[in-house]
C-alpha cells in the first residue's frame, strides 16, 4: 500500500507552533518529523546585556514555565558570582517553581489534554459521553472549575513574587521579598483552597493521605475499586476511559528519561557551586535507561546539542552549549532530508536522545540511587514495568501523580520560613560561567551563562521542549516525539487526534524551543535589523 | 455573539497565561455569560491542521465573520521583510495578520509584543519584530499609522509584559456588550481607564516614597524602590496597585522595582550593563524624574521631605 503523507500545520494546543509530517501506510504511522516554526532570537537578544539581564528577558522566553526560567537564570548567576543564599531564598525560589508547576499540571490536564477525550473518534465508547460533560471546552463541569481553580496556587507565587506570570523577583544571593506572617498565614489558606475545592474532591476523590498510600500498581487497582468517589473522581474516570480507548497502547518514544534534579536543600546548597549541586537538590536528578533498567547519575557536561537538521549553519558535530556559536540559517526552507525545525537535537553524550518531562522525573524517582535524603518513589516506574512500557497513558498519569507531591512540599516550605532571617544577601559581581538548572513542569531546563568584562558574553538556554520536540540529529536518529509518532493508528486521516494525544501527553512547548542561539558575533545578525 | 479570533506571532503564551487568570470575569465567564465564542485559539482550541487553515480561509473570504482578533507576539518579519521565521497553518503569520486586520470588525493587540515589539524587538531585533501597530513609541508598526479596523478604530492596545488578565477580559466584555463607545485611548492607544494612572498609584511603599525613605536592599519589607533600585512606578502608566496581580498583590507590594513594563521603551536602557535593579543618577539625583516634576522642584521637595521624615519612614513597619 502506498505511503500518505499528512502534514499538519498547526497541531496547536501545544504552546508555539508546532508541526508535525507523519507518512502512514495501513492506517499506522511509520515515519514522522516535528517542527518549530518561529525564532525569535533571545540568546542573541541577550548578548552585550547587563549579567542580570536573564533575569527579566529568560522568564519572558516561555509564559508558561516563567518562574522556572527565573530559577535558571538566577542559579546560574549563582554559581558564576559565587553567592551566598540565605536558607529563606532557598525555600521562596523552591515555592515559586512549586506552585507554578501546580498550577501547570491541572491547566495543562484540562485545557490542553481531556478536551480531546470529547473527540467524535470515540463517542463509541461507553465513557463518551460522560467525558463530554465532564471535559468539554469552557462547559464542562470539571474544565470550567480546573480553570479557575488553577488560578489559586499562583496567587501564593503573587505574594511572595507580586504577580506571576513574569515576575522576577529571584536574584542572585537570593529573593527581592521578605513576606510577613500575614503573607505566609494567607499564602497557606490559599493552598488549603486548592486542595479542598479541587485536589481532593475532584481530582483524586479521597484525602492527600489515602492516596499517599499507594506504592505499587496493584495498590493502584485497589485504590480504583475501593470506593465508587475513587472510581469516579476525574483520576479515576479519566484512568478507566483511557484504557477503554486504548491510550496505553501508544506514544511511547525513546525509552531513556533524563531528569537534571531541582528543589535544592535550604540548607545544602547555600554556597551553591555547579559541583555541589547533584548532592544538594532534594529532587533527585539522573537518567533512567529502560533497555538495560539501570539508572545513571548526570552532570550538566553530558548535554550535547546538533544542528544537522535545524536551521542552523554550525556543522554536523556535537557541542557542548558553552561551546554553541549558532548562526541562523536565512533561508529556512522545508528538507525533510535536511533542515526542518528551528530546534536543535539535544542528546546526553554517553547515553543519546532522552525524554524528559513528568513521566523522566517520576521514572528517576524509583531508582534507588543519590542521598538517602532525597526523593524516592517507586510507583511510575512499578507500573511502568507492569504495563510494558512508556505510554500516552502513563505520561498523562505521572504528571498529575506529581501534585500531591509538589502540594506536601509548599507545606514543608511554608513552615521552614523563619521570618526574621535574612533573604537576600548582597554578593559581588564578578566575571566567570555558571549553570542553574531545574524542572519546569514540562521538563529539564537549563540556563548556561558566561560573563565577561561585566557583560554577558554568552547566554545558552536547553529547554525541556528542545530535548522532546528536537529533529533529527548527526545520526539520523529522531527526536523523542518523532520517535513517539512512529507506530502508532490514525483512524481517520481529516480527524489524525492520535498526533495531537501524542504531542499534548509530551506538554510540549515550542516558545521555548524556538530560543534563538547566540551568533558568532552580534554584528552578523544586526542586518537583520528593522529601521 | 461575538466571534473571538485569538492568534499568536513571535509570543510567549504569556499573555494567553495570564489571561487564565482573570477573574472578574473569568474565561469561562466570557464564552458562557457574554456571548464571546472563541473562534480558535493556539493554546484553547479544539482543531488542528487543515481544520484551522480551512477556518482561517473561511474568516479571510468573509464567510466566518471575526468581530474582534485578538493577537498576541510580535510581528515576526525576519528574514528580510519575508516573515518565514514564523510560520503559521502553513504560511507566515504575517501574511495571515494582513488579511485578517481587513475583515475584522476590532483588533486588540495583548502584551508588549504585539503593542510595541516587545522584548522580541529589542536590539538587535533578531527576529525583524514589530508591534501591530507601533514600533516603541513610533506609529506604524505592521499595520500602518493609518489603520482601522472595520469598526473605524485603530488596534486597541493592551501593553504590559504580560497584560494584567483583567485588562484584557474587561475589554473584551466591552467590546461584546456594546460599550465600547466608552473607551478612550491615548496616544498608543491604550484604554485610559486602565492607563492614566501611575503604578505607584496605589503602591504600599507611597509613604516612603514622600519622605525619601528608600529600600537599601533587596529583601527587604520597607522604603520606596525609586531612590536606589529603579523602580518606575513614579512614571509608568499602569493600574498594577489598583488592580492587583492574581488578587493579591504587586511587584512594588511584594519589593520587587516596576520595570515599566506598559511602558513603550521596555526593557529600559535595552538592559546595557548597570541599568538593571538600578536608579541611574547624576550627581546623586535621579536621572529620570517622577513624571510631570522638574528637577529644581524636585530638589526643593527632597529637602523638605528629608526633614519632615517621621521616625518611623527608616524603620520597618510591616512586622512579622
Ligand atoms: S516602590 Fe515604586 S511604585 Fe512604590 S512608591 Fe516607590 S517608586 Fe512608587
Ligand atoms: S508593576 Fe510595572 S513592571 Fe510590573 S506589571 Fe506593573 S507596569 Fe509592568
Amino acid at each position: 500500500m502506498a505511503v500518505q503523507k499528512l502534514e499538519i500545520s498547526p497541531v496547536g494546543r501545544v504552546e508555539g507552533d508546532l508541526d508535525v509530517r507523519v507518512d502512514i501506510e495501513d492506517g499506522q504511522v511509520v515515519n514522522a518529523w516535528t517542527k518549530a516554526e518561529l525564532f525569535r532570537g533571545f540568546e542573541v537578544i541577550l548578548k552585550g546585556k547587563d549579567p542580570q539581564a536573564g533575569l527579566i528577558v529568560t522568564p519572558r522566553i516561555c509564559g508558561i514555565c516563567g518562574a522556572s526560567h527565573l530559577t535558571s537564570a538566577s542559579w546560574a548567576l549563582d554559581t558564576a558570582w559565587g553567592t551566598e543564599v540565605p536558607r529563606n531564598a532557598i525555600l521562596a525560589r523552591n515555592l515559586g517553581q512549586l506552585v507554578e508547576t501546580i498550577q501547570s499540571h491541572p491547566r495543562h490536564f484540562y485545557a490542553l489534554y481531556a478536551i480531546d477525550l470529547t473527540n467524535k473518534k470515540y463517542k463509541n465508547s461507553p465513557f463518551y459521553e460522560e467525558a463530554c460533560k465532564r471535559f468539554s471546552a469552557f462547559t464542562g463541569t470539571s474544565y470550567e472549575l480546573a480553570i479557575t481553580t488553577s488560578a489559586k496556587p499562583v496567587e501564593l507565587y503573587a505574594l511572595f513574587g507580586g504577580q506571576w506570570p513574569h515576575s522576577s523577583y529571584m536574584v542572585p544571593g537570593g529573593v527581592m521579598c521578605a513576606p510577613t506572617l500575614t503573607d505566609i498565614t494567607r499564602g497557606w489558606g490559599i493552598m488549603e483552597y486548592f486542595r479542598t475545592n479541587w485536589l481532593e474532591p475532584v481530582w483524586l476523590g479521597c484525602s492527600l493521605e489515602r492516596y499517599e498510600e499507594i506504592q505499587t500498581y496493584e495498590d493502584f487497582l485497589e485504590w480504583l475499586d475501593e470506593s465508587p468517589n475513587h472510581a469516579n473522581s476525574d483520576l479515576g474516570f479519566y484512568w478507566r476511559m483511557g484504557l477503554d480507548i486504548g491510550l496505553d497502547k501508544y506514544g511511547g518514544g525513546p525509552g531513556r528519561y533524563l531528569t537534571w534534579g531541582y528543589l535544592p536543600h535550604e540548607d545544602k546548597y547555600q554556597h551553591p557551586t555547579i559541583e555541589g549541586r547533584n548532592a544538594a537538590v532534594i529532587m533527585k536528578g539522573g537518567v533512567y535507561d529502560s533497555f538495560t533498567d539501570m539508572h545513571h547519575m548526570v552532570d550538566h557536561t553530558f548535554a550535547r546539542e546538533n544542528t544537522s537538521h535545524a536551521w542552523y549553519e554550525e556543522g554536523t558535530a556535537d557541542v557542548h552549549p558553552f561551546d554553541r556559536t549558532t548562526q541562523p540559517k536565512h533561508i529556512n526552507t522545508n528538507d525533510y532530508e535536511g533542515k526542518y525545525s528551528w530546534s536543535t537535537a539535544v542528546s546526553h553524550k554517553d547515553l543519546g536522545r532522552m525524554e524528559v518531562g513528568s513521566l523522566a522525573r517520576q521514572l528517576v524517582a524509583g531508582g534507588k540511587h543519590g542521598e538517602s535524603w532525597q526523593h524516592y518513589d517507586g510507583l511510575i516506574l512499578d507500573m511502568f514495568k507492569k504495563m510494558g512500557g512508556p505510554s500516552i497513558h502513563l505520561r498523562e498519569f505521572a504528571r498529575m501523580h506529581e501534585s500531591v507531591k509538589l502540594y506536601r512540599e509548599v507545606e514543608r516550605c511554608l513552615r521552614e520560613f523563619k521570618l526574621n532571617d535574612p533573604w537576600y544577601i548582597k554578593p559581588t559581581e564578578k566575571d566567570g560561567r555558571g549553570w542553574g538548572g531545574t524542572e519546569a513542569s514540562r521538563g529539564a531546563l537549563c540556563h548556561w551563562v558566561e560573563v565577561e568584562k561585566g557583560k554577558i558574553k554568552n547566554y545558552q538556554v536547553i529547554a525541556p521542549t528542545t530535548w522532546n520536540v528536537g529533529p533529527r540529529d548527526g545520526n539520523h536518529t529522531r527526536g523523542p516525539i518523532e520517535e513517539a509518532l512512529v507506530g502508532i493508528p490514525i483512524e481517520d486521516t481529516s480527524n489524525p487526534v492520535e498526533v495531537g494525544h501524542v504531542a499534548r501527553s509530551f506538554d510540549s512547548c515550542l516558545v521555548c524551543t524556538v530560543h534563538a542561539h547566540d551568533a558568532k558575533t552580534g554584528k552578523e545578525l544586526a542586518r537583520f535589523r528593522t529601521n | 455573539m461575538a466571534n473571538v479570533l485569538w492568534l499568536q506571532g513571535g509570543a510567549c503564551s504569556g499573555n494567553t497565561i495570564s489571561f487564565l487568570n482573570a477573574e472578574e470575569p473569568t474565561v469561562v465567564d466570557l464564552i458562557t455569560d457574554f456571548g464571546i465564542n472563541v473562534l480558535w485559539h493556539p493554546s484553547l482550541g479544539l482543531q488542528l491542521g487543515d481544520e484551522v487553515q480551512q477556518l482561517l480561509h473561511d474568516c479571510v473570504n468573509g464567510k466566518v465573520p471575526v468581530d474582534i482578533l485578538v493577537y498576541e507576539g510580535s510581528v515576526v518579519n525576519a528574514p528580510n521583510g519575508t516573515g518565514e521565521w514564523n510560520r503559521f497553518a502553513g504560511r507566515p503569520m504575517k501574511d495571515w495578520l494582513t488579511e485578517l486586520s481587513k475583515i475584522a470588525g476590532f483588533v486588540v493587540a495583548v502584551g508588549d509584543c504585539a503593542t510595541y515589539g516587545g522584548i522580541p524587538a529589542m536590539e538587535p531585533n533578531p527576529s525583524e519584530s514589530l508591534g501591530v501597530q507601533f514600533l516603541k513609541r513610533n506609529k506604524g508598526g505592521f499595520l500602518g499609522a493609518d489603520y482601522v479596523s472595520q469598526a473605524g478604530l485603530p488596534v486597541i492596545n493592551i501593553p504590559g509584559c504580560p497584560s494584567h488578565p483583567d485588562w484584557i477580559s474587561q475589554i473584551l466584555v466591552a467590546v461584546a456588550t456594546g460599550r465600547v463607545g466608552d473607551l478612550t485611548l491615548d496616544e498608543f492607544h491604550r484604554p485610559q481607564t486602565f492607563f492614566r494612572s501611575f503604578t505607584q498609584t496605589g503602591c504600599t511603599r507611597n509613604m516612603h516614597f514622600s519622605y525619601k525613605a528608600t529600600t537599601q536592599d533587596f529583601g527587604q519589607r520597607t522604603g520606596c524602590l525609586f531612590y536606589d533600585m529603579g523602580c518606575r512606578g513614579p512614571m509608568t502608566h499602569s493600574s498594577c496597585n489598583r488592580i492587583l496581580w492574581n488578587r493579591v498583590s504587586s511587584k512594588t507590594r511584594a519589593g520587587m522595582p516596576c520595570l515599566g513594563c506598559t511602558e513603550p521603551e521596555f526593557p529600559f536602557h535595552d538592559l546595557k550593563p548597570g541599568t538593571v535593579f538600578k536608579t541611574q543618577t547624576v550627581m546623586g539625583v535621579p536621572k529620570e524624574l517622577p513624571a510631570g516634576i522638574n528637577k529644581k522642584d524636585y530638589a526643593l521637595m527632597t529637602v523638605v521631605s528629608k526633614d519632615a521624615s517621621p521616625s518611623w519612614a527608616g524603620e520597618d513597619f510591616f512586622t512579622v
